[in-house]
């Protein structure tokens, strides 16, 4: 398992490195100048010139290739052009928000995906099993940037019209007078902000997990040993937790390292509509804005995520599954 | 050993969730202050730094809020005393500045003529490369402190609006004087400014909010401290939610608003609407060095055929006004000319009288068979894409065939600065209220060549540089004003752009806030007065 592990972690160098290599090149050749958005249009070409100069972009594409490369790699992710200021500071400041986001969502997918594929299973045919099916679908087929303008709409503006008490706030991850709340406020407070946006990710994603726990369960139902527990006289309850489910989860596990990428795209859309204060908000503006520096840290830190998310779930399949080995 | 371990995890879970408890227990000022202003706005601010900043709302949140600029506008755009207290001009050579006394910076430092100078030096030295510089002290030469409070500045050469050179407020000096000028715009001041202005800087989460708080002790003088404790600026970058959040009172005040969120601002019982003359430019520009824009009659019969008002009733509904040049109509120096009117007739008469005659599909061709086909390009912008839809159809009418190409704005902005297009709606932000700025830029054929130049439709018109020229050295008003209508007129004649219309600033606020007006000057310029019950 050690030696699985290491050569794992050996096989990213490579990857990670091809990841920077390719976030540069694309980033950087993209048509555009991070002096662009300059409110004053009409800025003397030498003046853009000195800072160009001043963001070192006055040198050759292979130097700055390099140099990059070489910073980057010993820790120093540059300065933002956009935010005029440490690009590792804003990273502290706003990956924090993505990984709370990503992580509830995380556990809620799992958590309520399984549920309700296991709902379904064990009411095959049933109408429970079809409602949850045409509901899962529906949830499945929907572009997450509009349902997250539709729920907001419902939840928030239209709740908030009506005057009903349980209106969401549609954006932020804190109220602003939150340093005036109590910690039982606070808490109330963070957890309001993150109802609709874990809604939003965890709907269309959700879906998907069902659909597939639903799959795996009828499958390991119909084998011998459950057929054998149940002939043994176990109650159908204890078949179903133990035998089948602890079985058909298997496959699911490694269903985490394939939402994380989609977890974290997904989230770019979120949070840009949600206006929470995370990475993919950095992100999108910063490719806006041609911010060379920020756009290749956090698209580095993304994929670095996922690679290592990849790696453990593949990890946790070793320990769940005595079965599988890794020589 | 299972159940202790059980337990252990539940001790810390105590643990955990007491000493977060503790954390968040009220401290000696934990009163909630009344007053607080939530503003929402699109981007984040950049840096807090006159000297060194790109963004324009950021610079107006600087000379309205956070610092205190040498001379301040009226009403009618007149430059009064602020920071300066009096000035005295010698002839058009040169200008002498006395300061207030009673202005200090937040640190509680007293703000000097030495402050001033330093912010002219450090703007004026080339490796700060910075645009307070080229946007407002290109004529003028040097500084020279005088004493403590006075400050004499020496002109290049005798231009117009002087003393308008002069809007930007000074950066401390004791604060500042060690950053090398390259590094300037990183300054870590720029994130932790100390300002001199009515409100203090207290709190910046990135990419979600900025706090100011009251300076309570601005000068009376100056009007005092302002009326609200705290103002707080949200980032809300998607249209539709900040919209939301202003119906739902997650914000108070909300600017770029829509014009297709009007109706909805409008309609709404506790959101007013509040429009103010703008000072956005959409125009369309012609590639005046490609055909077949060469020719001042096609790009004339251009701007006959799109009807402009048309589309400010129907797009902007009504919250626009109607353009002729790049002074804006509100503006002292706008000579009321009339705009190009809506004909199609007199546009098909030109096109004939220019060689574009109908060809059989309804596209009219040269007399060597070339269709009167062009690209016309522009942003994702829901409003720029209408636009544009419109201007195709109604060219359409007079057997022009523009062919829509919508662009990323980095995309469009490349091939707009590198001159490689045909036709583009975009538009252009005065960043100041001196008038011969924007011209020059445009319009001056010195930079119709030159790479990366404002003058990016190639404009070359030996009569058109004559008056830039001269309207950038008229020091007396009426002068001004008259080669600037002889300048209005030539564009009218040439129509190197057609000028389409200047929209309204548009902002919504609820009625919880009092004090918020705009005008032309700015969204900011109350920001002083405003407060919430």
């Amino acid at each position: 398992m050690g030696i699985y592990i290491a050569r794992r972690l050996l096989g990213a160098v490579p990857l990670v490195l091809g990841i920077a290599t390719i976030i540069f090149f694309v980033v950087n050749l993209a048509p555009g100048d991070p002096t662009a958005l300059f409110f004053q249009q009409g800025v003397p070409p030498e003046i853009l010139e000195q800072i160009r100069r001043n963001f070192g972009l006055d040198q050759p594409l292979h130097i700055r290739y390099w140099r990059w490369m070489i910073a980057f790699f010993t820790g120093d992710f540059g300065y933002s052009f956009a935010h005029a200021r440490p690009v590792i500071d804003i990273i502290r400041e706003t990956l924090p928000p993505t990984l709370v986001l990503a992580g509830s969502t995380l556990v809620l997918i799992f958590v309520s995906g399984v549920v309700v594929g296991v709902l379904q299973a064990v009411r095959q045919h049933r109408p429970v099993d079809r409602v949850l099916s045409v509901v899962s679908l529906f949830f499945y087929s929907m572009p997450s940037f509009w349902l997250g303008l539709m729920l907001m709409l419902l939840f928030s503006l239209k709740a908030h019209e009506w005057g009903l008490p349980f209106a969401l706030p549609p954006t932020g991850m804190t109220s602003v007078d939150y340093e005036f709340m109590t910690f039982g406020e606070r808490v109330v407070d963070r957890l309001r902000h993150l109802i609709l946006p874990v809604a939003t990710l965890s709907l269309v994603m959700a879906a998907g997990i069902a659909r597939y726990t639903r799959g795996q369960m009828l499958e390991v139902i119909r084998q011998d040993y459950i057929r054998t527990a149940r002939a043994k006289g176990l109650p159908e309850g204890r078949v179903v937790m133990k035998h089948a489910l602890r079985n058909s989860l298997l496959p699911v596990i490694t269903l985490l390292g394939l939402y994380l990428p989609l977890l974290f795209s997904g989230s770019v859309f979120v949070e840009v509509i949600f206006s929470w204060p995370g990475m993919g908000r950095v992100i999108v503006d910063g490719i806006f804005q041609r911010d060379y520096p920020l756009v290749m840290a956090t698209s580095f830190i993304f994929a670095l995520v996922v690679v290592i998310g990849s790696l453990v779930a593949d990890i946790l399949y070793a320990v769940a599954d005595p079965r599988i080995r890794y020589d | 050993m299972r159940r202790s371990s059980g337990v252990d995890l539940v001790r810390y879970a105590v643990l955990l969730v007491g000493a977060l408890a503790l954390s968040g227990c009220p401290g000696p000022e934990r009163e909630r202050p009344g007053g607080t202003v939530i503003i929402g706005m699109r981007t984040d601010f950049g840096g807090l730094n006159p000297i060194t900043n790109t963004g324009l709302t950021t610079d107006h949140v600087m000379k309205y809020g956070l610092f205190t600029p040498l001379i301040q506008y009226d009403e009618d755009l007149n430059p009064v005393p602020h920071l300066a207290e009096s000035w005295e001009m010698h002839g058009d050579t040169a200008v002498t500045f006395t300061l207030r006394d009673d202005v200090r910076w937040h640190d509680g430092q007293p703000v000097t003529a030495h402050d001033v100078e330093f912010t002219f030096d450090m703007a004026k030295t080339p490796e700060t490369a910075s645009l307070l510089a080229s946007a407002y002290l290109a004529p003028v030469e040097s500084a020279q402190v005088l004493d403590e409070r006075t400050i004499r500045f020496d002109f290049a050469y005798p231009h117009a609006q002087a003393l308008e050179d002069f809007w930007w407020p000074p950066v401390p000096r004791h604060l500042l004087e060690g950053v090398p000028p390259a590094e300037m715009a990183n300054a870590p001041f720029n994130r932790n400014p100390v300002g001199s202005g009515p409100y203090r800087f207290r709190e910046w989460r990135a990419a979600q909010r900025i706090v100011f708080e009251a300076n309570p002790d601005y000068p009376e003088g100056l009007g005092g401290p302002p009326s609200a404790q705290r103002v707080v600026f949200r980032v809300v970058p998607e249209a539709a939610t900040r919209l939301t959040e202003l119906l739902t009172g997650g914000v108070h005040i909300q600017l770029n608003v829509e014009p297709d969120q009007v109706q909805r601002v409008e309609q709404t019982a506790a959101t007013e609407l509040h429009a103010a003359p703008g000072t956005t430019l959409f125009y369309v520009g012609w590639n005046n060095q490609r055909q077949p824009f060469t020719d001042a009659r096609v790009r004339r019969a251009m701007t006959l055929a799109i009807d402009r008002q048309q589309i400010m009733d129907a797009l902007l509904r009504g919250h626009a006004r109607p353009a002729t040049s790049t002074i804006p109509p509100w503006h002292r120096y706008s000579p009321g000319t009339d705009p190009l009117p809506y004909d199609p007739d007199q546009a098909g008469r030109l096109l004939d009288d220019a060689g574009w005659l109908e060809g059989p599909d309804g596209v009219r061709r040269s007399p060597d068979g070339q269709p009167l086909r062009f690209r016309l390009m522009t942003t994702e912008r829901a409003l720029n894409r209408a636009i544009v839809e419109v201007i195709q159809d109604q060219l359409r009418r007079v057997g022009a065939a523009a062919q829509i190409e919508i662009l990323e704005f980095q995309a469009m902005l490349a091939q707009h600065r590198t001159r490689d297009f045909d036709a583009v709606l975009s538009n252009w932000v005065l960043d100041n209220f001196q008038m011969a700025s924007a011209p020059r830029s445009l319009f001056h054929s010195a930079e119709a060549d030159v790479e990366g130049s404002a003058n990016r439709s190639g404009v070359r018109n030996a009569e058109l540089d004559r008056l830039i020229e001269a309207g950038a050295v008229a020091t007396d008003d009426g002068d001004a004003l008259d080669i600037w209508r002889q300048f209005t007129e030539v564009l009218q004649r040439e129509q190197p752009f057609t000028f389409m219309f200047w929209m309204d600033d548009l902002s919504g606020a609820r009625d919880v806030v009092s004090g918020f007006r705009t005008d032309e000057r700015s969204e900011f310029v109350s920001m002083r007065d405003w407060s919430v019950q």
